[in-house]
């Protein structure tokens, strides 16, 4: 089991606190907080990433891209939108891809999650990320681990038959710097 | 900790990036990933309204959420020096005095920034916070209110319009492109760290560190040297990292109010309005020329949209005083200052605008006069620096175009429009060129040697995706002789040699200057402890050379092993700076593209698909070949935009943007795009540095969208003078 630093930090100074409040103060601005506001809730989760099992307690609300960011400091996983419409988020749960930003922390619990940084055995680079090297398929680099991502997934689900084929199913992944020719030459070489 | 260089994993880099690994497996640290203890996240709040005044902020809901530490505004922000003295708007050099204003200048300007200890609580408080107004209504329509501005010389006239005015050939048109936004893949971020003793740490994302570091200097009234700024990896820019915008001051603000470290992350709609963006623009070209082609005068006048904050001029006209041998040129510019977001430099800035009208002209003229669009610009290449009437130091444009319309087949277009079909598609040929001024600028560069023969080579430059850090390490290997594999290279941090900001394609021009001027410094400083009885700086550079296990001068070797032991060191470090010279007094300088692309129109839908694109590009010699054509395989996607898909509308009534994501916005995508095919002249300048580079961040995308345009005519007689060119403006034109 492992657990974020931060995480233990920030409830542990939250809960010393909340206990100088006096008790009658503190039921008070429930039953305020209860009435007006959306309730933010803190959830005991338990993640598989990458292999390993993680045991948290986030907010109701977090996305799987803030948790694995914020939370645990992979951050591998980019946010370009932070609303599914630019796939730099892009993991794997259970093989299949899936953007994180649009996924509840909570939601992805006994699924197996790869991010980026899962991807490669050890210092072993996945094929795929070496392609991306050796054809440049990246320039800034901050859209790349998406890419990565769902290249590899455009090779498993078979979507490699021709240029249009790869650009077609990649066109969820936007490249603001226009690395698409790396992109699609990288994947065309790890599908051969 | 740098990330850049992953030394685990050297065997890697022959085949790409310096910084590939840490790229392709995610471990480079972009400017908000850095893990800082004990961080609160900060997020922007934008005015609802796009004039008027702030009568009240309205807090009191958002400070009882979950979390919220504290919530920054006009009523309630800490003292910053160069806002608190400073009187009415607009026009102070730090564009928006962010919380000392109750003024309101568009929508979406950010009044408050709530600060919390989580994300998911700052988010969700930001979205209580409102504020009362006092409204008035707001100007925003550029078409509308750009008839009303008066146009103003840019620079003298050369020549006279007299002198052209009976032109047997005359082209008049006006030509508009719509509002165009950076939106590089990584939000603008900012953590703001303040420790002892009026110290400050920025993890930023930015262009160029430097000039974060004096501005945040001068407005907070701290030394510069008190402020570290690390944007190591920048996720893309394009322009909109050029500029200190205020979330970052924001930032700065408010960790010192809390007393914490804050991390702010632009939200993608506020990217549309926080952080600059292409103007919206207006051009009239007007062309004269003689029966054979050859270009007798032109009057070109632009307006770009602006905002009230501060005056933005885009320097439309620029480039046609240059690119051809115009004798007679009138230009004329004016900015037309509306209640919207301020408007900043965009890849090829001014230029590539510039040139859709000029370029665009040109086709329209050859089509009238019967002529070939090539041989009529091979015909009218500037001869030499218009402007200056300095020779051209190198300017291979016509070899751009010689070789680019070999490579597209150039002679089976048909130049009569709409003959050419292929299936459901008409097909279509078009060609246009751009130019951007080439040039270097002061900047620094150390390399620190080690033991082990493993040198670090460092500056403060960024490295936006253009392969500056690749660059460098070719620079230093060539150089010294070093494999590059012990060369390890740091960048983007402000405790390193001083450098310009990433931009105006100035980057690898400058910064390889540096690391070239540094290596020489590195071989003779060796040579020096290697040999102390030879006067190091007398010895022929040449003939000394590094390897990683030691110096070589003549045929004398000398391992550093036993350098470094007898001169009892620990390394050895140089530091040089090299700029610009003698050499911009005697010459005149440019990098230069011509673009040959081939649409297909569909006759039915009006889509319009890209189907081959050449760019060939005159940048000097080219460091780094690969980075090198991806940088102008962006530019040319960049141009698809431009050409056929990126257009940010406003609503008029309330200055309120409208489907400002990217679901609402479209640059190209993967399938958007084909295979782009870049070649090089490849011809090092001989002045301009001295490793012959020109720079080439922008051409690439200067001549793009009017060579699109071009083509949709020669497809189909369409002639589109608005874009981008979606179907709508397609269809009625
Ligand atoms: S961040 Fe998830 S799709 Fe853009
Ligand atoms: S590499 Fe910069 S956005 Fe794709």
């Amino acid at each position: 089991m492992s657990m974020s630093r931060r995480f233990f930090l920030k409830s542990s100074s939250a809960l010393a606190a909340l206990s100088f409040i006096p008790n009658s103060v503190k039921a008070f601005y429930q039953d305020v907080k209860e009435k007006f506001f959306v309730k933010k809730q803190m959830i005991p989760i338990q993640l598989e990433i990458n292999k390993k099992q993680y045991s948290l307690t986030v907010d109701s609300r977090a996305t799987l891209l803030d948790v694995l960011r914020e939370e645990l400091n992979l951050t591998g996983s980019k946010k370009g939108c932070d609303h599914g419409q630019c796939g730099a988020c892009t993991v794997h749960i259970n093989g299949e891809q899936a953007l994180s930003c649009l996924t509840l922390a909570a939601m992805a619990q006994g699924k197996a999650i790869t991010t980026i940084e899962g991807l490669a055995d050890g210092d072993n680079l996945h094929p795929m990320q070496e392609a991306f090297i050796e054809n440049d398929g990246f320039q800034c680099g901050y859209c790349t681990s998406g890419q990565i991502m769902s290249a590899v997934a455009c090779v498993n689900e078979g979507h490699t038959g021709s240029v249009e084929e790869i650009k077609e199913y990649m066109s969820g992944n936007l490249c603001r710097c226009g690395a698409y020719n790396g992109i699609t030459e990288a994947i065309q070489q790890v599908a051969k | 900790m740098s990330y850049f260089f992953d030394s685990k994993n050297t065997e890697q880099m022959p085949k790409g990036r310096v910084e590939g690994i840490a790229k392709v497996t995610g471990k480079a640290k972009y400017s908000a990933e850095y893990d800082i203890p004990d961080v609160t996240y900060g997020v922007m709040v934008g005015s609802t309204i796009a004039s008027g005044r702030i009568l009240k902020m309205q807090i009191e809901e958002a400070m009882k959420a979950p979390g919220v530490i504290d919530i920054l505004s006009h009523e309630n922000k800490p003292y910053v020096s160069g806002f608190s003295g400073m009187k009415e708007m607009p026009d102070n050099r730090f564009g928006l005095p962010i919380f000392y204003t109750d003024k309101v200048y568009y929508n979406d300007q950010p009044i408050a920034m709530v600060v919390a200890e989580t994300i998911e609580d700052a988010m969700f408080a930001a979205s209580l916070v409102k504020a009362e107004y006092e409204e008035a209504i707001p100007e925003t329509d550029f078409a509308k209110k750009a008839k009303e501005v008066s146009l103003k010389e840019t620079e003298n006239d050369r020549g006279s319009v007299g002198a052209w005015e009976n032109a047997p050939y005359k082209v008049d048109q006006e030509y508009t492109i719509a509002t165009e936004v950076h939106n590089p893949m990584e939000m603008h971020a900012t953590i703001a760290q303040w420790k002892p003793n009026d110290k400050l740490v920025l993890y930023d994302k930015n262009q160029g560190v430097n000039r974060v570091q004096s501005v945040i200097s001068s407005l907070f009234d701290i030394p510069t040297d008190n402020i570290h700024v690390i944007s190591e990896f920048v996720g893309g820019g394009f322009g909109s990292g050029l500029r200190v915008w205020p979330h970052t001051i924001a930032a700065v603000m408010a960790a010192q109010q809390v007393k914490r470290p804050v991390k702010v992350m632009l939200t993608r709609p506020q990217m549309f309005t926080m952080v600059g963006y292409r103007p919206e623009s207006w051009q009239r070209v007007k062309l004269g020329a003689d029966k054979d082609g050859k270009f007798l005068g032109v009057i070109h006048q632009a307006k770009n949209i602006s905002s009230k904050i501060q005056g933005f001029s885009d320097g439309i006209t620029r480039v046609t005083r240059k690119i051809y041998g115009f004798k007679n040129v009138k230009t004329e510019e004016a900015i037309v200052d509306l209640n919207v977001p301020m408007p900043t430099w965009n890849r090829g800035p001014g230029d590539t605008t510039g040139c859709f009208g000029v370029e665009s002209a040109i086709d329209e003229l050859c089509h009238e006069l019967k002529l070939d669009p090539v041989d009529v610009r091979l015909k009218n290449i500037a001869p030499y620096e218009m402007e200056t009437g300095l020779p051209w130091s190198t300017n291979y444009l016509n070899e751009c175009l010689e070789k680019g319309a070999e490579l597209i087949g150039w002679k089976n277009r048909n130049p009569v429009p709409g003959s050419q079909k292929e299936g459901d598609y008409k097909i279509g040929y078009g060609v246009a060129v751009g130019m951007w001024g080439s040039g270097r600028s002061y900047t620094g560069a150390s390399i620190d040697m080690q033991k082990d023969g493993v040198i670090t080579v460092r500056t403060a430059m960024t490295d936006i995706g253009t392969g500056t850090g690749t660059g460098m390490q070719n620079v230093a290997h060539t150089v010294t002789g070093i494999p590059k594999s012990k060369i390890k290279i740091e960048l983007g941090n402000s405790d390193f040699p001083k450098a310009p900001s990433q931009g105006g394609s100035r980057g690898m021009a400058s910064v390889s200057s540096a690391v070239y001027a540094a290596s020489l410094a590195l071989k003779r400083k060796v040579a020096g402890y290697a040999w102390p009885d030879k006067d190091a700086n007398t010895l022929n550079i040449d003939d000394i050379s590094l390897s990683d296990k030691g110096i070589t001068y003549k045929d004398s070797f000398l391992p550093y092993a036993d350098i470094f032991g007898k001169n009892n060191l620990n390394d050895i470090k140089v530091e040089e700076f090299a700029g610009p010279g003698e050499e911009r007094k005697k010459y005149g300088f440019c990098s230069s593209a011509a673009h040959f692309y081939k649409v297909k129109v569909h006759e039915k839908t009006g889509k319009i698909k890209m189907d081959r694109m050449v760019i060939v590009a005159d940048a000097g010699r080219i460091i780094n070949p690969k980075a090198a054509a991806n940088q102008v395989i962006g530019a040319g996607a960049g141009g698809i935009g431009m050409g056929l898909l990126e257009e940010q509308l406003i609503d008029f009534k309330t200055g309120r943007l409208i489907g400002n994501d990217l679901a609402g916005y479209h640059f190209a995508v993967n399938a958007d795009v084909p295979l782009i095919e870049v070649s090089f002249i490849g011809k090092p300048d001989p002045n301009i540095n001295p490793s012959g580079a020109k720079g080439l961040g922008e051409v690439g995308i200067i001549g793009a969208a009017p060579a699109i345009a071009n083509a949709v005519f020669n497809a189909t007689g369409k002639r589109v003078r608005d874009i981008p060119i979606t179907v709508e403006r397609f269809f009625n034109a």
